[in-house]
């Protein structure tokens, strides 16, 4: 990622794409235009288009698409003695809710937060921001596509959190008679939900973020 | 600097295509692309859309079909766990519960799975499942754990139902709805052994189920529905009978106690058993009416009972109260069971003040005889006419000592004319007569009536009759006058009475009627003979008379000498030991006729404490051997009168003409002689001789003497005539002894080693210790495998 070095905000951002240079997405060295292998860590090499949020919005749909199943069917599937004493399903809202009934609200809280909030928030950042690359875009809007773009990789990660304690309580919870854990369909759902996501964000070229800088310099100085 | 860039970008700007024409035509070029060749990559979120929505088609189609049943409540059914089950196999899930709109019901609607549904038709059964304790166990235990869950039966016939709402069951039905069998109904009079689920029994293994008990319409009987397992309905004939086993069953017969015992289970829900004791009946069709006896016995009795709907019911009614005739008594006709006492209640009377007893009899057509296709209204007509030739009903006393009553139609031969009213209501009315009970005290009563009756007074009466005629022979002048002989008849009839005496403790022996009909035969030997004793006195009398006359004929002085001393002989005679003993030996046979009479009076005494049939037999031997004796002591009367008569022949043919002569000094002295008191009172002597002697002949002409013993023998002849009268009934009764005796030692035999109530009480035992057994291993295994326990398994 090149970024303009010393350079008020009022100064014209000078950006890599714009010197006729292209930025090796693996490594970060700047190759001039036309070079089509990075020479350094030997990726490939490409323009920072739009033409790569159609993966964004492509992994973005997907994960979509599966995260409403990851809703609407069961996490866990609880059994004890053996059914016996009857199955518990729960998806995702309806352990938040059971949690809210026995009074474990900061647990609520976190699988909420883990399991509804940041994934809905991904999608949504993620949208936006696959929505205004290349928009025009003062410096300080563009830092914040970044930081948020940063947060939603950082983050993505631990969304996880919900298909990891799925696993961890199907492979340790598995008492026989007593009761066993096994994960619903919602769970395979929710992990490709998660990992779609996390695609998508990494589809996401952040330079594209850059793209639009020009035209605000351009309209600061008319105005000026 | 801060030129630079906008000469750099205005340069740019300028230059436009020329410096930023590398990019544009790049963007351009990329956007073409991307429109052009829509990348792969969207084949991502379209797999994602497909994967997602065939899952959801998946999901949609799979739930299965709603399947709505209505229950009397819910019990352990929750939404979403609680299961539908065919065959312990999980087929469904209840959805959801709610009410109806009356809030009557509970409506349970279950997700089936959709190739079960289909199977699912009007004819569907569904129940809920729930823990049972009951008397045949402890079911579904499991459902402790687990919840109660809803189990559905069905055929495997798919079908359509237009039921939008299933009716469910109150409990899990006896039966599957495709198991074969039979359905028969069982009637009884109330519903004790009978209960929901109760088994049926044959010989001993269970081939059904009774349920649905219910009050029959309109009839004073309970019905229940049984089903019989194929292949045992084909035991079921119209002639098969049903008994109720529940309980045990205690019972005095002539085989003694017996006690039944079946199970424990059929203890506490009863049961019933059936069999078919005889052959010929047809198939029976499903819904049959059997008739439920309360044992075994009762059924084999109503073997040939048609059921109910063919019996007769008649009323009778009883104007005396008759305690002790129970619902369920037998009707008998000509000593055959044709029917039974369904019903005693207590009807005012027309007349004022009257009640009567209302007893109502169901009597078969068949048992009465008539052919197999009669009808109530053919007996009706049958027992019409029957009453009109003097058939009543009555009530009488039956079992072993008459203490249970029956009603019997029996033939009242002088009874007023009545008729069956036919048009009474809700039973024709067949008119009784009264009770006739004759139980074992009236019985006893009626024998010692007989025995009172017994004319022992007029016996006595006859025998002192005798003795005061005896007596009166005895003491009377002319007494003196008898001979020698007839003391020694005396004597003989001494021997007679210490022979009857000996007699009497030596003849035991049987044949009373020939014994009485030979000494009624001796007896009237006897009077014959004493008739031709009588018959031949008045020839004695003329002999005496011709000698008479010859000696008048005779000098008297010759012959007075003579005379006087056949006096003196004569008074010798009469003043002789043997006539003065003569009194007292009477005496004495008076005394052996008195202990005799006690020894009658003894007897009769056993007689009256029961010993009697020997005693009697004995009595009657002892008479006729006494008869033979006095017969034999007759026989010797003819002999005395023809040694009385050789006298009188010797001494009519005593040489008059000899003696004259010798005779002649004799007057001389008789002369001398006559001249002396004495002489003149010899003649006087001699006519008060003659008169006395005429007199006794007189009086034995007359009979006097034969007849006092004639009626004396007719008297003990009506006497043995009774008493052989009252002996002819003690057979019978004897017999009744000793059958109780019998029955008695059976009974007691029957608590003896090998006995049947021992044997059932052995069984008994050995059951519970079975039972205790069982108990023992199932605890047992619940300790070594608890989760067995909790399973169920």
């Amino acid at each position: 990622m090149s970024r303009p070095d010393g350079l008020s905000d009022d100064a014209p951002v000078l950006t890599a794409h714009r010197a006729g240079l292209v930025g090796c997405r693996s490594c970060g060295r700047v190759w001039p235009e036309g070079t089509d292998l990075c020479g350094r860590c030997g990726a490939r090499l490409s323009q920072p288009d739009r033409r790569s949020l159609q993966a964004v919005w492509a992994w973005w749909l997907a994960g979509l698409i599966f995260y409403i199943p990851a809703n609407l069917w069961p996490m866990l599937r609880t059994q004890s003695f053996l059914g016996l004493a009857g199955n518990t399903e729960a998806t995702i809202l309806g352990g938040v809710i059971d949690l809210v009934h026995y009074g474990n609200y900061g647990i609520a809280a976190i699988v909420f937060v883990a399991s509804i909030v940041v994934p809905i928030g991904k999608f949504i950042v993620i949208a936006w921001l696959a929505r205004v690359a290349g928009k025009p875009a003062s410096i300080e809007a563009a830092h914040t596509r970044l930081r948020a773009l940063e947060a939603v990789e950082f983050i993505g990660r631990w969304s996880m959190i919900d298909v990891f304690v799925v696993a961890i309580l199907s492979a340790l919870v598995q008492l026989g008679f007593v009761a066993s854990i096994h994960p619903g369909p919602a769970a395979v759902s929710f992990a490709l939900s998660v990992a779609f996501t996390m695609l998508s964000a990494l589809s996401f070229d952040p330079r594209l973020i850059w793209r639009g800088l020009p035209l605000r310099t351009r309209r600061d100085r008319t105005a000026e | 600097m801060t030129d630079t860039p906008p000469t750099d970008d205005t340069s740019r700007a300028d230059a436009g295509a020329a410096t930023l024409r590398p990019a544009s035509p790049v963007r351009r070029t990329a956007a073409r692309a991307a429109r052009a060749s829509v990348s792969v990559i969207w084949a991502v979120p379209i797999i994602a859309l497909l994967v997602t929505m065939a899952l959801a088609w998946n999901a949609y189609t799979g739930r299965g079909t709603l399947v709505s049943v209505a229950f009397n409540d819910a019990t352990g059914i929750t939404p979403g766990e609680t299961e539908l089950r065919f065959r312990e196999i999980p087929v469904g899930r209840v959805e959801a519960v709610r009410f109806t709109h009356d809030l009557q019901r509970v409506i349970v609607d279950m997700r089936v799975d959709k190739d079960i549904a289909a199977f699912i038709d009007d004819d569907a059964e569904f129940w809920i499942v729930r823990p049972e304790v009951s008397a045949q166990g402890i079911s579904r235990l499991d459902t402790v754990l687990t919840g109660a869950f809803i189990e559905g039966w069905w055929d495997n016939e798919p079908g359509t139902t237009e039921l939008a709402v299933h009716q469910g069951l109150d409990r899990a039905p006896l039966t599957r709805s495709n198991e074969r069998g039979t359905w028969v109904r069982l009637a009884a009079t109330d519903a004790s052994g009978m209960s929901e689920g109760a088994p049926i029994f044959y010989r001993g293994l269970q081939v059904g189920r009774m349920q649905d008990l219910r009050l029959a319409e309109g009839e004073e009987s309970v019905i229940a529905d049984v089903f019989i397992e194929a292949p045992h309905d084909q035991r079921l004939t119209t002639t098969t009978v049903f008994w109720d086993i529940s309980g045990f069953s205690v019972s005095l017969g002539t085989q003694g106690i017996s006690l039944n015992v079946n199970s424990v289970s059929s203890l506490v829900q009863g049961g019933a058993e059936f069999a078919t004791l005889s052959s010929g009946g047809q198939p029976v069709q499903a819904g049959h009416v059997f008739q439920l006896q309360p044992d075994r016995q009762a059924a084999e009795n109503s073997l040939f009972a048609a059921s109910p709907q063919d019996e007769l019911r008649l009323t009778m009614l009883m104007t005396d109260a008759v305690r002790g005739l129970t619902e369920g008594a037998d009707v008998q006709f000509q000593g055959l069971t044709v029917g039974r006492v369904t019903g005693l209640s207590v009807r005012v009377g027309e007349q004022a003040g009257e009640v009567l007893q209302d007893i109502t009899l169901a009597i078969s057509p068949q048992r009465m005889g008539l052919p197999e296709d009669a009808g109530p209204e053919d007996a009706l007509a049958f027992l019409d006419q029957a009453v009109a030739d003097g058939l009543r009903a009555r009530v009488t006393g039956a079992g072993f000592f008459g203490t249970s009553l029956m009603v019997e139609l029996v033939d009242i031969p002088d009874a007023p004319a009545a008729r069956i009213v036919t048009d009474a209501r809700p039973y024709p009315i067949i008119p009784s007569a009264p009770p006739d009970l004759s139980d074992i005290s009236t019985t006893a009563q009626g024998f010692m009536a007989r025995i009172g009756n017994l004319k022992l007074e007029e016996l006595l009466k006859s025998a002192t009759d005798m003795m005061n005629s005896v007596t009166a022979i005895a003491s009377s002048q002319d007494t003196r006058a008898i001979p020698e002989s007839l003391r020694r008849t005396i004597d003989e009839a001494n021997v007679t009475m210490t022979e009857l005496r000996t007699a009497t403790q030596e003849l035991r022996a049987s044949g009373v009627v020939e014994n009485v009909a030979g000494a009624t035969a001796s007896a009237n030997e006897l009077a014959g003979k004493l008739n031709d004793v009588a018959d031949r006195l008045p020839q004695i009398a003329d002999n005496l008379e011709t000698a008479t006359t010859s000696i008048r004929d005779v000098d008297f002085g010759a012959i007075g000498a003579s005379i006087q001393q056949a006096l003196a002989d004569i008074r010798g005679v009469l003043g002789s030991d043997a006539a003065r003993n003569l009194p007292g030996r009477l005496g004495e046979a008076m005394d052996r006729l008195g202990s005799a009479a006690a020894d009658i009076g003894a007897i009769a005494g056993d007689l009256r404490e029961g010993g009697i049939a020997e005693r009697v037999t004995a009595f009657m031997d002892e008479a006729s051997a006494a008869a033979t004796a006095v017969s034999e002591a007759a026989a010797d009367v003819p002999e005395m009168v023809a040694e009385v008569e050789e006298a009188a022949i010797a001494v009519e043919e005593f040489d008059f003409a000899g003696i004259s002569a010798s005779a002649q000094g004799l007057i001389e002295d008789l002369r001398a002689m006559l001249g002396t008191e004495d002489a003149e009172q010899l003649p006087r002597n001699l006519s008060d001789t003659l008169q006395a002697a005429s007199a006794l002949l007189n009086d034995l002409r007359e009979g006097g003497a034969a007849g006092n013993l004639n009626a004396a023998l007719q008297s003990a002849r009506r006497a043995a005539d009774q008493i052989a009268q009252a002996a002819s009934t003690l057979p019978n009764l004897s017999l009744r002894f000793q059958q109780l005796a019998a029955r008695a030692e059976a009974v007691i035999g029957a608590y003896g080693d090998r006995g049947a109530f021992n044997t059932e009480t052995i069984n008994t035992m050995r059951s519970l210790r079975r039972a205790a057994e069982a108990f023992g291993s199932l605890a047992s295994t619940i300790e070594r495998n608890p989760r067995a326990f909790i399973l169920g398994r």
